[in-house]
C-alpha cells in the first residue's frame, strides 16, 4: 500500500507540473533562459555562470529553495519543473508501451503454445525476427522518416512529435521477451496432467483455454507487467540517450538524463535526479504489482477447481 | 530423428537471418539523408561527380542486385568494406571486437547468476521474513535503474568524485585491456562494467526465481516430496529449483544471446569498451550500411542460436514439453 | 663592426640549429573519438585528415605554413615558383623542382603531375565536378572517369615544365590545387580510392599504417630533404600517432595526465572548460576560425518563404546566448553577415541588432515582434533540424525556444550527425530551418557567397544541394559572376564587389547567422612551438614535444 501511495504521489506531482512551474519555480521550463538571474540570500546570481577566463559556462547548481531547487540545465531551465513535466511523458510512454506489449505477447504466446504445429512455427519465426532485429536502427530510421512526413494510417495521422511513435516502437520491442515464456508456459500447461485429464474427459478446448490456461497466463502477465513497465521506462531512457523519442523542448526523464550527461562532472544533479525518479517510480510500480498478484492469486482458483 | 530436428532448426535460422537482412537493407535505403553516394562524394559535390560515385560503388544498380552483392561480399568472399571508411574490411573489425564483448558478458553473467540464485533461493526459503522483503526491495531497485545511467554514475564515482580515495583508487582509466596483454589489468578494468551490467539482471532473475520457487512450493509434487519426509532444503534444491529453472534458463538463453550479440551497446559506449556493441553503435551513428549489416547479422546469429539452444534445453529439463514438437 | 655582426649572426644561426636539434625527436600523440574515412588525399574532405595530409603530401603550390593571416598566402611547393596567370587567366606554367623523391624512393617527374590531375577524376574527387572540370578536358573526364586523360589540359614539357590550360579564367585555381586534393602522387598509384592503404608522398612524414578502428601513424619520410621551407618545413617530431576511440571527457583527462598531446575532435566537453581554463591556462590556445555557425531558412516553403518571418528570427536571435552555449564569450563572435571576419571582402555589417552598424550588440525584440506581426505567420508549426554532436542539440533547442517566443509553434528534432547535413540539403525533406556550420575551403569570398547561395547550387531531390536555404536570385547570381571575373584582373575591385554581395545576401535574410566560432586547442604540457594556420589549424611539422 505504501507503494500505491508513492505512485499516487508521483502521478499527482507530475500532474501538478504546470502549477509548480507557475507558482513555485516561476519560470517556463520549456523556454531557454541564458541571461536570467535570481536572487539568492539577497544576492543576484546568474543562472548561467561564466568562468572569468571567458570560456566555460556552468549552469546554476541546486539552490534547495523554491526557484531552481535542483539547479538549471544547459539552457538555464529549471530542472525540478522539467522533471515533473518529463514524468508525464515517461509514465505515459511506459504505460502505453506496456499495454501494447502485454496484449500482443499474451495473444501470440497463447495462440502459439496452444495451437502448436504450423501456426506455432510461424509465430515463433516472427518472434525470432523481431527479437534479433536492431531496435535502434528502426528507431533512428523511423524518426528521420517521420519528421518530414508524419505517419498516415488511413484516417489517422500521427505527427512526428506524437508520443504514439515512441510508445509503438517500445511496445513492440519486448513482445518476444514476454511471448516466449508465455508460449513455454502454455506449452507446458497443455501437456500437464490436469489438462490431459480434462482432454480425456472430453472437456472442450475453449473451456480448457478459458478455465485452465488463461488464468495462468494472466498471472504471468501480471507478474511481467511491472517488470515490463520498468524495462519500457529504461528503453525510453535508452532511446532518448540516442536522441530518439521525445523531441525538445518537450522532456521525459530519459531526455533530462541526456541533458545532464554533458554536465555530469560539474552538475551531477541534472542527470542523477531523473534517474532516481525513474527508479522510485519503477520500484513503486513493482511492489504494487506484487500486491495485486497476491490479492488475486489465481493459483488458488486452479487448486479449488481441481 | 535428432538430425532432422537440427536440420529444420538450421533452415529456420537461415530464414530468420534472411528476413532480418532484407529488412535492414530496405530500412537503410528508406532513411532520408542516408544516401551513401552523397556522403562518399563529399560536401558540395556536383551532380556529375555524385553520379560517378554512385556508379563506382554499384549504388546505381537495382536494390536486389545490390543486396545480392552485399551478401556475397559478407558471407562468401568475406571482403565487404565500409561505406564511410572506404577500404576498411568489415569482418576483421567485428572479429576484433568479439573478445571484448565476450569478456564483458561472461564476467557479468557469472556475477548475475551467482547473485540471482543466491538471492532468489534465500528469499524463497525465508519468504515473508524481513530478509526476504529487503532482498526483494534491493532486487527491485536493481532492476529499476537505466543501465547507462548507472554506468555514468559509476564512472562519476569511481573515475572522478571518489577516484582518489582508498575505495576506488585501484580503478584504471576507462577502456579495455586484452586478457592476453595483462590479466590483472583486464580484470580491474572490467570489474565496474561487469557490476553495472549485472545489477539489472540480478534484480530481474532473483525476482522471477523467487516467484517461481514460491509458486512451485505449493505444487502437488512438492507436497508429495514433503510428505515423503524430505527436508525443506532438499525440497527446494532437488525439486522446486529444478522446475523453476525452466523459466530462468529460457530468460538466460535469450539475454545471453542478446548481450553477446551486441545488446550491451550502451554499457560498452558508456564504459568505452570497444566491443561489438560499440561497433554497432558507431555503425548506426555513421549509418554505415556494411557495418550495420555485419553487426546486425552477427548479433542475429547469436540471438537466433540462443533461441534454438533454449528450445533444446526445454526438452532436456522439462520432460512434459518433450514431444511437443 | 660588420664582422661582429656576422659572427653574431653566425652564432645565432648555430644556436638556432642547436635549438632545433634539441627539440628534434619524440612522438606527437593525437587522439579522437573516431576515425574520419579514407586516407587517400585526393578523396578525403575532412579538416582532421587535411591537417595530417599537409605534412605528408605536396602540391605544385601550397599555403604558407605559418601563423596568422600570412598562412592564407600561396607559396611555391613542388614548383619552383608561383606562376603568374597567362592568356587572360587561362594558362599557368609551372616548373617542377628537380631531385625530389617520393617516400618510396622514386623521383618526382612531370608524368606524376599529369597522372595526379587525371587521378582526381578517376577517384571521383568531391570537387571534380565543381572545381577541376575547369581544366581543359575535365568535363569529358567527368562523364568517363575510368579512361580520363587530360592531353590538352595538363601538358608536361621536356624541360620539366607543366602547363595547365583552363576552360575559363579562374581566380581561385591556385587555391584549389594548393589543398591536399592537389597532392602530387606517383603515377603508378591505382586509379581508385585507396581507402586504408597509404600512398607515397613527398612531405617530411609518410603514412606508415592506418586502421580506422585503432590508429593513423605517420613516420619520417627517409627521402625527404627541405626544398621549400615556407611550404614544407622539416618537422621536429619523429612520429605522429593519431589514435581513435577516446571520447571527450576521457581525452581531456588523458591530456591533463600527459598521455596525449592534442584532442582532434572539434568541440571539447563544455563543462570541463572552466576547470581546464583555471588549472591549465598555459595549455590552452584559442584561434578564430574562418567559419559560420548559421541557421539556413528555407525561402521556398512556409513560414520562411515570408521575408518578414525571416527578419523576425534575425532580430530576435540573441547571438550572445548562442556563443554562451558554444562555450563562452571568448569562444565565438556574434555575427549577422555571411563572410567571416578577416576574410577577403569582409566589411563588418550587422543590420539585425539594437543599433544597426558594424557590430551585433543586442537583440531587437520590438522590431522582431513587429515583423512577426506583419508576416502573419504566428501559430505556424516549425521543426528545427539539428544534429547530435557537441553543442548542436543545445543550439537547436535554443533556436526552437526563440521561435516559440516569436509565436511559432516550434519543436527541435535531433538527427544523427552523419545524416543531418545531407538531410537538410534534400528539398524532398522539406526542412524549414536547421542548424549547421560551414568552414571555408580556401580564403576566397566565393566559397561562401557563390557556393552556398547561388541558383546553380540547388539540386532538387538530391542529398547534395548545398544551397540549403534554397535562395535563388538571378540578379544576385549576375553580381557573383561579375565579381568572379573581376577577381582575375582587379582583386581589390572584386573585394569591394564581394562586400556588396555579402550585404545583399545578409539583407535577404536567407540565413540567420549565429556566430563565428573559435578553435580551442587543449594541448599537453610538453607541446611547444604551437603554430596555428588559418587554413589548416595546428601545424604538426612546427610543433615539438621535447
Amino acid at each position: 500500500m505504501l507503494a500505491f501511495a508513492i505512485l499516487i504521489v508521483i502521478i499527482a506531482a507530475c500532474l501538478a507540473a504546470p502549477w509548480y512551474a507557475q507558482n513555485i519555480s516561476q519560470s517556463d521550463p520549456f523556454a531557454s533562459n541564458l541571461d536570467g538571474s535570481i536572487t539568492l540570500a539577497g544576492q543576484p546570481v546568474d543562472i548561467m555562470q561564466s568562468a572569468d577566463t571567458g570560456f566555460g559556462v556552468t549552469p546554476i547548481g541546486p539552490t534547495w529553495t523554491q526557484k531552481y531547487f535542483l539547479g538549471a540545465d544547459d539552457q538555464g531551465r529549471d530542472v525540478a519543473a522539467r522533471i515533473l513535466f518529463g514524468g508525464r511523458n515517461s509514465l505515459l510512454i511506459a504505460a502505453g508501451a506496456t499495454l501494447i506489449c502485454l496484449t500482443l505477447a499474451g495473444l501470440i504466446g497463447i495462440v502459439a503454445g496452444f495451437s502448436g504445429g504450423f501456426v506455432d512455427s510461424i509465430l515463433a519465426r516472427i518472434l525470432d525476427i523481431l527479437w534479433a532485429f536492431p531496435v535502434y536502427l528502426l528507431a533512428i530510421s523511423l524518426s528521420a522518416v517521420l519528421i518530414s512526413r508524419g505517419l498516415k494510417l488511413g484516417p489517422v495521422t500521427i505527427d512526428s512529435d506524437s508520443l504514439l511513435i515512441p510508445i509503438a516502437i517500445i511496445g513492440i520491442v519486448y513482445v518476444p521477451y514476454v511471448a516466449r515464456p508465455i508460449r513455454g508456459q502454455v506449452l507446458s500447461l497443455a501437456r500437464s496432467d490436469f489438462v490431459l485429464a480434462a482432454v480425456c474427459l472430453g472437456v472442450p478446448r475453449a473451456r480448457i483455454l478459458w478455465k485452465d490456461i488463461l488464468p495462468n497466463v494472466i498471472t504471468t502477465l501480471i507478474v511481467f507487467a511491472p517488470l515490463m513497465m520498468a524495462l519500457n521506462m529504461l528503453t525510453e531512457a535508452a532511446l532518448s540517450f540516442l536522441s530518439i523519442g521525445v523531441q525538445p523542448p518537450a522532456a521525459s526523464w530519459g531526455t533530462i538524463i541526456l541533458d545532464g550527461e554533458g554536465l555530469l562532472y560539474t552538475r551531477p544533479a541534472v542527470a542523477i535526479a531523473p534517474g532516481l525518479a525513474i527508479m522510485l517510480t519503477v520500484v513503486a510500480l513493482n511492489f504494487l504489482g506484487d500486491g495485486v498478484r497476491e490479492a488475486f492469486d489465481p493459483r488458488a482458483k486452479i487448486r479449488v477447481q481441481k | 530423428m535428432i538430425f532432422l530436428v537440427l536440420l529444420r532448426r538450421l533452415a529456420e535460422m537461415v530464414f530468420v537471418l534472411f528476413s532480418i537482412s532484407v529488412l535492414v537493407f530496405l530500412i537503410f535505403f528508406a532513411t532520408p539523408g542516408a544516401d551513401p553516394a552523397a556522403r562518399i562524394a563529399g560536401r558540395g559535390a556536383s551532380p556529375a561527380t555524385l553520379a560517378a560515385v554512385r556508379h563506382a560503388f554499384g549504388l546505381d544498380q537495382p536494390l536486389p542486385v545490390q543486396y545480392g552483392l552485399m551478401m556475397k561480399h559478407l558471407f562468401i568472399t568475406q571482403d565487404l568494406t565500409s561505406f564511410v571508411n572506404p577500404g576498411q574490411l568489415v569482418i576483421p573489425a567485428v572479429l576484433q571486437a568479439v573478445p571484448v564483448t565476450l569478456s564483458l558478458v561472461f564476467g557479468a553473467a557469472v556475477i548475475w547468476l551467482i547473485f540471482a540464485v543466491a538471492i532468489g533461493v534465500t528469499a524463497a526459503a525465508l519468504r515473508g521474513s524481513v530478509i526476504d522483503r529487503s532482498l526483494m526491495f534491493l532486487a527491485m531497485a536493481g532492476v529499476s535503474m537505466p543501465v547507462f545511467w548507472l554506468g555514468e554514475v559509476a564512472n562519476l564515482i569511481t573515475q572522478a568524485r571518489f577516484h582518489n580515495t582508498v575505495l576506488f583508487s585501484w580503478v584504471p582509466a576507462l577502456g579495455y585491456v586484452p586478457l592476453t596483454q595483462n590479466p590483472l589489468l583486464w580484470f580491474k578494468s572490467l570489474v565496474i562494467p561487469w557490476t553495472v551490467l549485472a545489477v539489472t539482471y540480478i534484480g530481474l532473475y532473483s525476482r522471477v526465481l523467487r516467484a517461481n520457487l514460491v509458486e512451485a512450493l505449493t505444487e502437488d509434487y512438492i507436497r508429495t516430496a514433503r510428505a515423503k519426509g524430505l527436508s525443506e532444503r532438499q525440497v527446494i534444491f532437488r525439486h522446486a529449483l529444478r522446475m523453476s529453472l525452466i523459466t530462468l534458463v529460457s530468460m538466460f538463453g535469450l539475454d545471453f544471446g542478446a548481450l553477446v550479440g551486441g545488446g550491451a551497446l550502451l554499457i560498452e559506449v558508456v564504459c568505452a569498451l570497444p566491443g561489438v556493441g560499440m561497433l554497432t553503435y558507431q555503425a548506426l551513428q555513421n549509418l554505415d550500411l556494411p557495418f550495420i549489416m555485419a553487426t546486425v547479422m552477427y548479433g542475429a546469429i547469436f540471438i537466433v542460436a540462443a533461441n534454438t539452444v533454449v528450445d533444446m534445453l526445454y526438452l532436456l529439463i522439462d520432460p512434459r514439453a518433450r514431444g511437443a514438437r | 663592426m660588420k664582422t661582429i655582426w656576422l659572427i653574431a649572426a653566425a652564432l645565432l644561426a648555430v644556436m638556432q640549429a642547436a635549438h632545433a636539434q634539441n627539440h628534434r625527436g619524440g612522438t606527437l600523440k593525437l587522439v579522437a573519438a573516431s576515425s574520419d574515412g579514407s586516407i587517400d588525399p585526393q578523396v578525403n574532405y575532412t579538416d582532421q585528415y587535411w591537417q595530417l595530409f599537409i605534412v605528408a603530401y605536396d602540391g605544385l603550390v601550397a599555403f604558407r605554413k605559418s601563423a596568422g593571416s600570412s598562412s592564407n598566402d600561396i607559396v611555391p611547393d613542388l614548383a619552383t615558383s608561383v606562376p603568374a596567370p597567362q592568356d587572360g587567366g587561362k594558362t599557368y606554367v609551372f616548373k617542377l623542382r628537380q631531385n625530389i623523391k617520393f617516400s618510396n624512393g622514386q623521383p618526382v617527374t612531370p608524368a606524376d603531375v599529369v597522372a595526379s590531375f587525371e587521378r582526381l577524376f578517376k577517384v571521383n574527387n568531391p570537387n571534380a565536378g565543381s572545381w577541376y572540370n575547369n581544366i581543359v578536358g575535365g568535363d569529358k573526364c567527368l562523364t568517363a572517369p575510368a579512361t580520363c586523360t587530360l592531353p590538352d589540359g595538363v601538358v608536361a614539357g621536356d624541360d620539366g615544365t607543366i602547363t595547365i590550360h583552363l576552360v575559363k579564367p579562374n581566380p581561385e585555381f591556385l587555391y584549389q590545387i594548393a589543398l591536399p586534393f592537389g597532392a602530387i602522387l606517383p603515377a603508378a598509384t591505382p586509379p581508385h580510392d585507396m581507402g586504408t592503404i597509404p600512398i607515397p608522398g613527398t612531405g617530411p612524414y609518410a603514412i606508415t599504417s592506418y586502421d580506422p578502428q585503432k590508429a593513423f601513424i605517420l613516420q619520417r619520410n627517409p627521402y625527404f630533404k627541405v626544398f621549400s621551407p615556407e611550404a614544407q618545413p622539416d618537422g621536429y617530431v619523429n612520429e605522429i600517432d593519431f589514435e581513435f576511440g577516446v571520447t571527450g571527457e576521457n581525452a581531456v583527462t588523458a591530456i591533463e595526465n600527459g598521455q596525449y598531446d592534442l584532442d582532434m575532435d572539434p568541440s571539447l566537453p563544455a563543462d570541463r572548460l572552466a576547470e581546464m581554463s583555471t588549472r591549465f591556462p598555459r595549455q590552452i590556445y584559442i584561434n578564430p576560425l574562418l567559419a559560420d555557425y548559421y541557421a539556413p531558412m528555407n525561402v521556398n516553403i512556409p513560414p520562411f518563404s515570408n521575408l518578414n518571418a525571416r527578419l523576425a528570427v534575425n532580430y530576435a536571435l540573441n547571438r550572445r546566448d548562442t556563443v554562451q552555449i558554444y562555450g563562452g564569450k571568448n569562444l565565438g563572435v556574434p555575427a549577422c553577415q555571411i563572410l567571416p571576419p578577416g576574410f577577403p571582402g569582409y566589411q563588418p555589417y550587422c543590420p539585425y541588432t539594437k543599433n544597426p552598424g558594424p557590430k551585433w550588440t543586442a537583440p531587437d525584440l520590438a522590431k522582431a515582434q513587429s515583423y512577426m506581426q506583419k508576416s502573419g505567420m504566428a501559430g505556424q508549426k516549425v521543426t528545427v533540424i539539428t544534429d547530435d554532436e557537441g553543442v548542436d542539440p543545445a543550439l537547436g533547442t535554443y533556436l526552437g525556444s526563440v521561435l516559440n517566443q516569436l509565436g511559432f509553434v516550434a519543436t527541435t528534432h535531433v538527427l544523427s550527425a552523419n545524416i543531418q547535413f545531407n538531410y537538410i540539403q534534400n528539398t524532398n525533406n522539406k526542412v524549414q530551418i536547421s542548424i549547421t556550420l560551414w568552414y571555408d575551403d580556401y580564403p576566397a569570398p566565393s566559397d561562401f557567397l557563390n557556393v552556398l547561395l547561388t541558383c546553380g547550387q540547388i539540386h532538387p531531390g538530391s542529398d547534395n544541394s548545398v544551397n540549403i536555404a534554397g535562395y535563388c536570385n538571378k540578379q544576385y547570381d549576375a553580381k557573383v559572376q561579375a565579381a568572379l571575373r573581376d577577381a582575375i584582373t582587379d582583386p581589390a575591385k572584386a573585394n569591394t564587389e564581394w562586400a556588396a554581395i555579402d550585404k545583399q545576401a545578409t539583407d535577404a535574410a536567407a540565413w540567420a547567422t549565429l556566430f563565428n566560432p573559435k578553435q580551442l586547442d587543449f594541448v599537453s604540457a610538453r607541446l611547444g612551438n604551437y603554430t596555428f594556420s588559418e587554413q589548416f589549424h595546428l601545424l604538426f611539422d612546427k610543433v615539438w614535444v621535447q
